[in-house]
Order: C-alpha cells, then sequence, then structure tokens
C-alpha cells in the first residue's frame, strides 16, 4: 500500500483576516495594509502574539516584506520567508510553511500580503506585482520591454491569442467567466464591483458588455482584465492540535505543489498551457485525491484567460475547453462546482499579486464563514486553489478540505 | 551636402550587455543577427547567457542566424511603455525563429487596426533600427501572405 505523503495534512488553516479597508485606499502604506490584515487573522484564530514563530510575507514593503512585517507588528519570528514568484507567492508559502511545521520547527505560520497596487503608483511608487530592483541587463528589460510591453496584460494577451488560434475559442467563451464572476460578487458586500453604489461599473454584467469594454491588449478587453486596488489579507496555519482547540473547524492542507515553466514569456514552450498541470498533479498526488473529489476552485483570474487555461491544467475541463467550465450554470451561484465565490480578481479585488485572496476565501468558505448576502456560503467541503504569478510563469495549487 | 537626421528613437534604449551579448548587440550594428549556439549540444538558445540552458554547458559559439521566422502569436497594444505610448497602437508578436529559438518583437508590415488582418504562422523577416549611437534593435517584418495551417514546435499532446 502506498505510504501517505507526510506533509499531507500536517497543518490547518485556521483563521484569515483582510485590511479594514480593500479597495481604492489613500493614505495607508502596504505595510499597515499587512498590519491590519494579520491583526485580523490572528483575532479571527483566535491565536496570541506569542505564539507566532514563522512569518511569511511579500508584496508591496520593499526588499525584506518578511523582515519589513515582523518589524513594524513587533514581534521576532524564529522562522522567516519572503518568497517572491509574483502573486501566486502565498501559495508557495503554504507549501513552505507545511513542511516547517510538519518537521516541528514552528507550531504556527502567519502568512500575509499588503500591497498598494492603486495609490501606491500615484504616490510615486514601483508599482505591483512585487518590488523589484531595476537592472537594465535583466533579460526581461533587455528583449521584451524593449518592444513596449508595459504589463501584464501586453504580454497575456500573446498567450491568450494563440490558444484562440489553436482551439478555436471566442472572446464571447472568456467573456462569460467575467459574467459569472461578477454574480458572485454581487453577493459580497465587500467586492469593489458588487454594485452600482461601489463603483460605476459595479452590479451585474453580460457577454456582450464584456465584448464590447475598451481594449486593453487585444484580444484581451478591459473586463477581461482584474481590478488593480489596495489591499492586504493574511492566514494562521498551524499544527493538527493547535487547530482542533481553535473557534474554527480546521481546513486541512491535503496537498501542495509548486511549478514553473519560465520566467520571461520568451521563454514560454507552450503558449497554450501553464505550469499549474504540474503543480497540481504534485497537490493531488499529495493529498491522495483527483480532480473528480473536488467540490470547488479558487483559481487566479488576473485575466479571464487565466482562469480558463488553468481550469483545464487543473483537470477540471478537457484541453481546449477551460472555458466550458462557466458556460453552464455549475459554477456559477447555486450551482454544483462554485468558482471564485468571492468575485474573484475580475470583480471582488486585485492589488497586483492575488493569491492571498484566493487563500482567504478558501479557508472561509470550508471553515463556513464566509459572510455576505444569502448564497454565497457554499456546501462544499473540499477545494482545489491555484496561483499563477509572472507572466503565466510560476504557479502553485492547493487542495484544501473541511471534516 | 550631409544625410538627413534621422528621427530620433523615442522608445526604450537598451543598455547592450556586452559581457553576455556582446556580439549580438555587435551584429545588429552591422545588421546582422547573432545568436548563441552550444558546443555541447548543437543547440542555439535565446536571449543571450553564458550557460547553455538546455545542457548546463559552458561552450557557447556564436552563429549568424538566418533571419527568418514564423509569427508565433501577436497582441495588439493599446498602451505603451515609454515612447511606445505615441505609437498606439502596435502590433508586438513572438517569433519561432528557423533555429527554433523564440523572439519578442514589434511586428512591421502589418495593420494594427484590423487584428483579423494579422495571420499567426506568417513568414517574416528581421531587420534593425538604429536606437542610439552604436545601438540598433531587431525587429520583425511579415514579407508575404502566410502558408496554410501554419503549426509550431512545442504544442505538442496535451
Amino acid at each position: 500500500m502506498l505510504m501517505p505523503h507526510p506533509l499531507r495534512r500536517a497543518a490547518a488553516l485556521v483563521g484569515a483576516g483582510e485590511s479594514d479597508e480593500i479597495g481604492f485606499i489613500e493614505g495607508k502604506s502596504s505595510l499597515q495594509l499587512h498590519a491590519e490584515a494579520v491583526r485580523n487573522a490572528v483575532r479571527d484564530a483566535g491565536v496570541r502574539w506569542e505564539e507566532i514563530d514563522g512569518i511569511f510575507a511579500t508584496g508591496g514593503s520593499g526588499r525584506f516584506p518578511a523582515a519589513a512585517l515582523a518589524e513594524y507588528l513587533g514581534i521576532r519570528p524564529r522562522y522567516m520567508d519572503s518568497t517572491q514568484m509574483g502573486g501566486s507567492s502565498f501559495l508557495f508559502f503554504v507549501h513552505h510553511a507545511l513542511a516547517a511545521i510538519a518537521t516541528g520547527e514552528i507550531e504556527v505560520a502567519v502568512i500575509s500580503h499588503g500591497e498598494c497596487g492603486f495609490s501606491g503608483p500615484r504616490r510615486g511608487g514601483r508599482g505591483t506585482g512585487g518590488a523589484h530592483e531595476f537592472d537594465p541587463w535583466d533579460p526581461g528589460e533587455l528583449y521584451e520591454r524593449l518592444y513596449g510591453a508595459w504589463g501584464a496584460p501586453s504580454f497575456y494577451a500573446h498567450a491568450m491569442n494563440r490558444y484562440m488560434h489553436r482551439f478555436g475559442a471566442t472572446k464571447e467563451d472568456f467573456a462569460r467567466i467575467a459574467v459569472v464572476t461578477r454574480e458572485w460578487a454581487t453577493l459580497n458586500p465587500r467586492a469593489v464591483m458588487h454594485s452600482k453604489e461601489t463603483h460605476p461599473y459595479g452590479g451585474p454584467i453580460d457577454v456582450e458588455t464584456v465584448v464590447g469594454s475598451r481594449v486593453i491588449a487585444w484580444p484581451l478587453s478591459l473586463l477581461d482584465c482584474c481590478l488593480v486596488t489596495d489591499h492586504g489579507a493574511a492566514v494562521v496555519l498551524t499544527t493538527p492540535e493547535r487547530a482542533r482547540s481553535l473557534r474554527h473547524p480546521p481546513v486541512w492542507v491535503e496537498g501542495a505543489g509548486e511549478a514553473l515553466s519560465h520566467m520571461n514569456m520568451s521563454q514560454m514552450e507552450d503558449f497554450t498551457a501553464t505550469s499549474a498541470r504540474d503543480s497540481s498533479a504534485r497537490a493531488y498526488r499529495m493529498a491522495g485525491m483527483g480532480p473528480g473529489e473536488m467540490e470547488m476552485a479558487m483559481i487566479y483570474d488576473s485575466f479571464t484567460y487565466t482562469a480558463a487555461v488553468t481550469a483545464e491544467m487543473l483537470g477540471l475541463t478537457p484541453r481546449g475547453e477551460g472555458a466550458s467550465l462557466w458556460a453552464g450554470d455549475d459554477a456559477r451561484p447555486g450551482g454544483r462546482f462554485p468558482v471564485n465565490t468571492n468575485g474573484g480578481g475580475l470583480a471582488f479585488s486585485h492589488s497586483g499579486m492575488y493569491g492571498m485572496m484566493l487563500l482567504v476565501e478558501a479557508q472561509r468558505q470550508l471553515a463556513r464563514s464566509a459572510e455576505g448576502l444569502p448564497g454565497r456560503q457554499v456546501a462544499a467541503r473540499s477545494a482545489v486553489v491555484n496561483g499563477t504569478g509572472g507572466s503565466l510563469s510560476t504557479t502553485a495549487t492547493l487542495v484544501l478540505t473541511a471534516d | 551636402m550631409s544625410p538627413p537626421e534621422e528621427p530620433a528613437y523615442t522608445r526604450p534604449i537598451p543598455d547592450p550587455d556586452t559581457i553576455a551579448a556582446g556580439p549580438f548587440w555587435s551584429g545588429a550594428a552591422e545588421g546582422r543577427l547573432m545568436l548563441p549556439r552550444c558546443r555541447q549540444c548543437s543547440r542555439a538558445h535565446f536571449y543571450p547567457r553564458t550557460i547553455c540552458p538546455h545542457c548546463h554547458s559552458h561552450e557557447l559559439e556564436w552563429e549568424e542566424a538566418s533571419g527568418e521566422g514564423t509569427v508565433h502569436t501577436f497582441a495588439v497594444q493599446h498602451r505603451g511603455l515609454g515612447g511606445w505610448n505615441d505609437e498606439t497602437p502596435f502590433v508586438t508578436a513572438f517569433i519561432d525563429l528557423r533555429e527554433g529559438v523564440r523572439m519578442m518583437t514589434v511586428l512591421r508590415g502589418v495593420d494594427a487596426g484590423d487584428p483579423a488582418s494579422i495571420a499567426i504562422g506568417a513568414p517574416v523577416r528581421v531587420e534593425f533600427e538604429r536606437a542610439a549611437e552604436g545601438v540598433f534593435v531587431p525587429f520583425w517584418r511579415v514579407v508575404e501572405p502566410p502558408p496554410p495551417a501554419a503549426s509550431s514546435p512545442g504544442e505538442g499532446g496535451c
């Protein structure tokens, strides 16, 4: 008989929090957003500050994010990790924290994110997606940004076009993802696009509106693209024993896997795939579960295309049919397989590095603490969660369950 | 009589990495596309670096490439970095070179206002534009109508 993986269920998510405000917040630094989120997550979990012995952090908080955050909070952990893999970093952190908890190095890990994706650049910051030092000899500078590519949409559009060419998918197929995701946002009062009261373009949308929205980088239109916001979020992860003593039902990490295919897009072998095929295979193997046993999904949706291709890589749809996950009623509120129940990066919030929001939402759904309008809390007992970072470059996948 | 002034190059100007990629940039200044090839495994790579990404050998040499390729995929940019922002919409593309490597470019010889008229698989040729004293930037231009059903390596089965 196959031995279970030593990291399987070695830790559980026991609480989650966000910054006091999310969206477009003038006047708060990324560290302040981190700190509010950690305070709220620690309170939600019911752990004591002095129990925190591992800090895992990145975001718009300087060159040493974990150090900056620990200092700001006034704690001196004995395990620190500032891994930077783009927006998927926070799911990499779960894998790393799982190993640290399983080996007894730490008992209570805090994973944190804080980023002024919207207001930071307006006060002269370096922008989103993780602070980086500028080197004019970086291959991305020398051979790609040279040609005017200015951000994620300008790169991702190339992959979407190749995919449409290869599989015959249409802009309407992708637009449906934005429509369904927006439906979830209408159930979440904290979603930036919840309603016309929360945003001029908020509230329900239809396929025609998405397809007809302003072109950003063809074939990507405005409503194929995620928001750009200010956001802080954090989760607490601890041992099975400690988890069982806390207020929320434990959300078990059954499986975790990480992978990358490239950093710069010229090195991307297959523009119609991502390394989530590998990271999810690793996570499913650790969990001893497969895509057919998943009851909901949290899928990084920097763009409608990102969500579609990832659905395939996670084994949730046949190859070339990723958008079909959203085509019927399954992924919608009330459906049999809820997807991106917070409203996604498309309509909830996305500060540049969205991975933490996936994690917060998955914890809340499986712990039955998702607040909002009726229908937002789903009945799923298992979830697959996948983050994508860079230019479809890095991925990390988690398999989570509730008892 | 002096030659007419060339229009200023207002886009991002590369700062050539002369150790890892010297021949790439000096070749560009002479209108030649130079690629590194590994003496151990015989495979070319791009972007230029000091280790072969296929077999990790340090025994690399430079060769002049054919300058021919096909459009792997493209996008139409409605915002651009630096001076490119004044040239929107413009078409960016990834080119599959005959030598088996892939390069990004701004694609020339196409209509950015009509994406449907631009063909994945279209044959392209390299050309160079002066960006600064001694610094030339490679660009790829569509040269003729595409052949039917072009495919590309790397998209194997699924």
